[in-house]
């Protein structure tokens, strides 16, 4: 039986820099070795905080409309967006509660903290245990390629222009040696009271 | 050299009673002087066996090298060959520039596919063979001979654990082209069009739709290079760079050894192929 | 993975419809029990589904989901359209997979969105994954239908050229696959409907 974190492929990255925080994912969708679509997007938005999603594909999608579903009550409860540290606590409770039957997922948390301006990430594993980071957080098949570059390209209090180039080259390079990751990258660029999407066109093999 | 000349070259070439091509006769020219030092256990190849295959194994300590698209056809004007040039170790990229095209002399090319050394070292062996034959017979080797050989040579070994699967391809003695896809199983078939390794079946899908025997040196190039491309799209363990090969009645042409990046973005955006590929957000 | 089966699936997205293409062998074991086989269901009347699997699941749980659409339809006076078709799908699915006894079942869903005025392809295999693309396949068919619509498929292309390229997989399908299916049946679904599509 092969594994289902590597079956559908996938990578996605945060950082932290200066007052800002990157994420960014690939967009392959395979099974196994044959891909599927260019087009399976990892990262989504509830409200200011962002969540990236790697492992098995359909887990993907069953967390993320969970999770839409949950931020919405919190918002309606609350009348307020949620906070990266409070996403990442119902992340890893979420998690926990399937601790006998895991959603197959290797969660990432990247936002600014609305009320104190402090960037935020931090990473997961698939039954909840956060990994919190100052520098960056990995995951995905490609995620021993990522670490070696991120501990090689990543420094302290990098600006947002610089983050971004950071971010990408950090992931480009590693999909660049990941045969289930690639075809393809979104990064998004979130400071206090901007969020810059782009689309990083890869190679396609 | 000179020794190798006088002991098979005789003085007055062209009395020679050359034979007729004749596979019977290529079999007796089985390797005499290879022999490789075994493992001291039972069973060697069951042992290799437990170290290497990573298909029954994942956690098999000896990683070889797998994943490939090759493809050969005849057409008109000879014969194409094309590679990609991605070496995959598990999902780990080892190398995106790998010669899976093995020029055994001036006539005679191999692919690779399967083991990459098993390939390299059997059709560089199989280059001494065919240098050997020219040299006792005063004639280049026919292609169906020269696959024999390799075949035969596999074959001797099955069950120990090698793994090929290669079209070799060429032309031979009177400019006949041959082409022959040989694997370590034992097969050896001839045919006009193979495609070999885990994106075959993408380069077929793209070869058989465009082939047909009239292309021109210009259409045939562009098919392989095409098909071969397809496969590096679709199939994750294909990739890296299009090695693209044409063999004339003269000996064979290397026509480049090119990065597959910019060659798919001109298919995307100049002729709108490939339009799963977004290139823009929504 | 489970055995990908010899069962056809494919689906290609045209200018302003769809065109789902179902294989007609029915097989069981080694043996075709019936070659005039109809692995589509309409789910209303504009959204198609096409499946393949384990043998009782396909059926069940295609059945099931066109009940379920068809009792949306009767309660609402107005058909779900494709998008919320295939999230429901994928939903019900999703919930299956990690009950004791989850379907096994591969999707294609074609439709045409009558608010949006376009048509929608969605992929979706038995883990419930899903992704809306422009052309997709099952089985077997994948490996050599995917490479050549990646080349022929353009943009915007009407019935005649998407038939064509229809006719295209099925040709080489028919060249590479190891059993004979037993042709294509070919349905087309626009803002008229679903209909079958001759010349197959």
């Amino acid at each position: 039986m092969s594994n289902p974190f590597t079956l559908n492929g996938g990578a996605c990255l945060a950082m932290a820099g200066k007052d800002c925080v990157a994420i960014a994912c690939d967009l392959r969708l395979g099974q196994q070795a044959l891909t599927l679509s260019n087009n399976f997007p990892k990262i989504f938005n509830y409200g200011d905080v962002f969540l990236g999603l790697t492992g098995l594909a359909t887990d993907v999608q069953t967390m993320h409309s969970l999770f839409r579903y949950k931020v919405n009550l919190y918002r309606l409860r609350e009348e307020r967006e949620i906070e990266p540290e409070t996403m990442a606590n119902l992340v890893s409770s979420s998690l926990y509660e399937r601790r006998f039957g895991p959603y197959f997922v290797s969660p990432v948390v990247a936002g600014i903290n609305q009320r104190t301006g402090k960037p935020f990430i931090c990473g997961f594993d698939s039954i909840g245990c956060i990994d919190f980071a100052k520098d960056f957080i990995v995951s995905g098949t490609a995620s021993d390629q990522l670490f070696g570059v991120a501990e090689g390209l990543w420094e302290p209090d990098l600006e947002p222009e610089d983050l971004f180039e950071t971010v990408s080259q950090t992931l480009l390079n590693s999909l660049d040696r990941d045969a289930l990751a690639g075809w393809g990258a979104h990064v998004y660029i979130i400071t206090k009271d901007k969020v810059t999407k782009r689309l990083l066109r890869t190679r396609q093999d | 050299m000179d020794a190798l000349v006088s002991k098979y070259g005789g003085s007055d070439l062209d009395d020679l009673n050359i034979l007729e091509e004749d596979e019977d006769e290529v079999t007796s020219s089985l390797p005499q002087s290879v022999s490789f030092i075994l493992p001291p256990i039972d069973s060697p190849a069951k042992f290799l066996r437990a170290m290497t295959d990573d298909h029954t194994n994942p956690s098999a300590p000896i990683k070889l090298k797998h994943g490939t698209t090759t493809l050969a056809f005849k057409y008109q004007g000879g014969v194409i060959v094309c590679t990609d040039s991605r070496a995959t170790q598990g999902s780990w990229i080892a190398s995106q520039t790998v010669k899976k095209v093995i020029e055994i002399n001036p006539y005679l090319l191999g692919t690779m596919a399967g083991g990459a050394a098993d390939c390299q070292y059997w059709l560089t062996y199989l280059g001494m063979e065919c240098r050997l034959h020219q040299l006792r017979h005063k004639r280049l080797i026919s292609v169906a001979a020269a696959s024999k050989i390799l075949a035969n040579l596999v074959y001797s070994y099955k069950g120990m654990g090698l793994s090929m699967g290669t079209m070799l391809t060429g032309v031979g003695h009177g400019g006949v082209f041959g082409l022959y896809y040989v694997d370590s199983d034992g097969n050896r078939v001839e045919g006009n069009l193979f495609c070999v390794g885990s994106g075959q079946t993408f380069a077929y899908g793209v070869l058989d739709r465009g082939y047909k025997w009239d292309l021109t040196d210009e259409e045939a190039l562009e098919l392989g290079r095409r098909s071969i491309l397809a496969a590096t799209h679709r199939d994750a363990y294909s990739g890296g760079y299009l090695n693209l090969y044409h063999i004339q009645k003269d000996g064979w042409v290397h026509h480049g050894f090119d990065d597959t990046n910019p060659v798919f973005w001109k298919q995307k955006l100049e002729k709108g192929e490939f339009q799963n590929v977004s290139t823009s957000l929504d | 993975m489970k055995n990908p089966t010899m069962d056809v699936l494919l689906g290609i997205r045209g200018k302003d419809f769809v065109l789902i293409g179902t294989s007609k062998a029915f097989l069981h074991g080694i043996t075709v029990v019936k070659d005039t086989d109809d692995k589509t269901r309409a789910l209303n009347d504009h959204t198609l589904l096409a499946f393949s699997g384990e043998a009782g699941d396909t059926i069940q749980f295609a059945e099931f989901i066109q009940a379920n659409t068809q009792l949306y339809t009767m309660r609402h006076s107005s058909d779900l359209p494709v998008s919320s078709v295939a999230s429901f799908v994928r939903t019900e699915l999703a919930s299956s997979l990690r009950s004791r006894h989850p379907y096994t079942v591969n999707m294609l869903i074609g439709g045409y969105d009558t608010k949006k005025e376009e048509p929608q392809l969605y992929w979706l295999d038995y883990l419930a994954s899903s992704a809306e693309i422009p052309y997709a396949a099952h089985g077997y068919a994948q490996y050599y239908c995917l490479s050549i619509l990646d080349a022929h498929y353009k943009k915007g292309m009407g019935v005649e050229e998407v038939a064509g390229l229809m006719k295209d997989c099925h040709e080489e399908l028919k060249r590479r696959m190891p059993i004979d299916f037993k042709g294509l049946l070919v349905k087309i679904v626009d803002k008229d409907g679903i209909r079958e599509l001759e010349g197959f």
